[in-house]
C-alpha cells in the first residue's frame, strides 16, 4: 500500500467519525455516560513530552496540542547572554501544531505538523485499559511521517504504548517502537534503514494539578544524533494541560524522535499546550 | 471484538504495506541517476563518461597518453582498480588513494571534494562542474563497504 493510500485511510476514519448533523443528533438518543469523558488524574494528557501515553479520546471528541522547542541551546554563552535572549525564547523555534479525534471507542486518529514541513498521521487503538482488563494500559500506536508537506521521504512507525497508573499519583510508560526509513538517504548508501526504540517515560502527580514529567528514548539500528530525552513540570488547568519543558533534541513526531536529539550537552526551553475538547 | 480484530487487521495491513519505504538513489545522484556504489558502476558513469551536467569524464586526462599531467593515475577500466585501492598518492606523501572502509581519509575524496590539505587543484580540473554531493556520496559508500571490485 502506498503512503498516499494509509493517508486516505486515515482520513477516512476521521471523516466517517465527524459529528453527524444537528438534526440528526437530536433524533438520537442519549448516549450513556462515556467513561473516557472523565477526568484521569493519573493521565491528564494524550502524551508525556513527546511519547504518547495510552489516554482514550472519547468517542467523536477532539483535542489540540501546540509543541514548541527553542532552538538555542540553553548552555550557549554565559548567564548574561542566556537571560539577554529571555532563556531562548528571542530565538527561533521548531513548532508543530496537533489535532486529534477519538473514531470511535478507544480509536484516536490524529495530525501533527512541524514547521520543518513534516506532517505526520497517527492513530492509536487502546487494547487494554487498566482496571478493566488487567493492569496495565495497552495502545498499539500506528504513524507516518512525510516530509514536504508529505511529499517526500515517508516515515512509517509502528509499536505500542504500555502504561501503568499508580491510583491518582501519575503513571509510567514503556513503548517500544519501530520506525521504518528514518535513515533519509537511500538504503544503497547506508547500513540501517530502521530505528527500533523504546520510549521510557513517567508522569508524577506532585500537586493536585501539577505533575512533573520525564522520558527517554533509547534507539538502536540508524541512531544519528543522541537518545531524546525530555523533562518538564506542567499544570492542568481544566482542560487545558500547560507545559514547560527541557529537552535535547525537538523530536516530536516518530521520525524526528527516531533520528534522534542534537547533542548529549545542548539542552533546549520548550513548552507544550494541549487542550481537550470536551 | 469483532470491530477490534477489524481495526488492527487494517492497521497492520496499512503500516506493512508502506514499510520498506526508502528514498531513490537516482534521486541523489542528480547527472548519473544509474550511478550505484559498486566499482563497475562507478567506472562508467565517473570516471569512463562525461555526464550531462558538462562533468568530464576522469579518463579525458587520467589515461595512459595524460599521465604525465595526471599525477600518473591512469583510470582507463583495464588498470584504474589497481591503480586506486591501497596505492599512496604520487603527489602527497603519506596519502592513499583509496582506502577500504575508510573514506573519510582517502585521498581521492579529499580530492574531488577540493579540501584544504590536497596538493595541486580540485578534481575535475578546471572551473567544474564538479562531482555532486550525492556522487561523492556514491563513492564514499564503495569506500565504506570494502572498495571492492565489483
Amino acid at each position: 500500500m502506498k503512503p498516499i493510500r494509509l493517508l486516505i485511510l486515515l482520513l477516512s476514519l476521521i471523516v466517517a467519525g465527524l459529528p453527524q448533523p444537528v438534526a440528526a443528533q437530536n433524533q438520537r438518543p442519549t448516549p450513556p455516560d462515556d467513561p473516557d469523558r472523565d477526568i484521569n488524574l493519573s493521565q491528564p494528557d494524550f502524551t508525556l513530552i513527546a511519547l504518547p501515553t495510552t489516554l482514550r479520546v472519547p468517542r467523536f471528541r477532539s483535542a489540540f496540542r501546540v509543541t514548541h522547542r527553542f532552538t538555542r541551546p540553553l548552555g550557549q554563552g554565559d548567564f548574561g547572554d542566556l537571560a539577554g535572549d529571555l532563556f531562548g525564547i528571542d530565538s527561533g523555534a521548531a513548532i508543530g501544531l496537533e489535532y486529534r479525534f477519538g473514531v470511535m471507542r478507544g480509536l484516536q486518529a490524529g495530525i501533527h505538523r512541524t514547521n520543518d514541513r513534516t506532517i505526520e498521521f497517527f492513530s492509536h487503538y487502546n487494547l487494554l485499559q487498566q482496571g478493566t482488563k488487567g493492569p496495565l494500559g495497552l495502545d498499539v500506536v500506528a504513524s507516518l511521517d512525510g516530509t514536504n508537506n508529505f511529499r517526500d521521504s515517508y516515515t512509517p512507525g509502528l509499536g505500542v504504548a504500555v502504561s501503568r497508573e499508580f491510583g491518582r499519583h501519575g503513571a509510567v510508560y514503556v513503548e517500544p517502537m519501530w520506525v521504518n526509513n528514518s535513515n533519509p538517504l537511500p538504503s544503497e548508501l547506508t547500513d540501517d534503514n530502521d530505528t527500533f526504540m523504546v520510549g521510557v517515560g513517567a508522569r508524577i502527580r506532585v500537586r493536585p494539578t501539577v505533575y512533573l514529567v520525564g522520558e527517554v528514548t533509547p534507539r538502536a539500528g540508524y541512531t544519528p544524533g543522541v537518545n531524546q530525552g525530555s523533562f518538564g513540570i506542567e499544570k492542568r488547568l481544566g482542560g487545558h494541560v500547560f507545559q514547560m519543558n527541557f529537552s535535547n533534541g525537538f523530536g516530536t513526531t516518530m521520525g524526528q524522535i527516531a533520528r534522534g536529539g542534537t547533542s548529549k550537552d545542548d539542552w533546549y526551553l520548550g513548552f507544550n499546550i494541549s487542550r481537550k475538547f470536551y | 471484538m469483532r470491530i477490534r480484530v477489524t481495526v488492527l487487521a487494517v492497521a497492520a495491513a496499512a503500516v506493512v504495506g508502506v514499510a520498506g519505504c526508502d528514498e531513490k538513489l537516482a534521486n541523489l545522484t542528480g547527472p548519473t541517476p544509474n550511478l550505484q556504489p559498486t566499482f563497475s558502476s562507478i567506472q562508467h558513469e565517473i570516471f569512463d563518461t562525461t555526464d550531462p551536467s558538462g562533468r568530464l569524464a576522469c579518463t579525458n586526462c587520467h589515461n595512459p597518453q595524460g599521465s604525465r599531467f595526471s599525477g600518473g593515475l591512469d583510470l582507463t577500466a583495464a588498470v584504474s582498480y589497481n591503480n586506486l585501492v591501497g596505492v599512496p598518492s604520487r603527489d602527497k606523501r603519506g596519502a592513499t588513494r583509496v582506502i577500504p572502509g575508510d573514506p573519510e581519509n582517502s585521498y581521492i575524496i579529499h580530492k574531488l571534494e577540493g579540501r584544504s590539505d590536497i596538493v595541486g587543484v580540485r578534481m575535475p580540473r578546471g572551473n567544474g562542474p564538479f562531482l555532486t554531493e550525492g556522487q561523492i556520496l556514491v563513492l564514499k559508500r564503495w569506500i565504506e563497504i570494502g572498495a571492492k571490485n565489483d
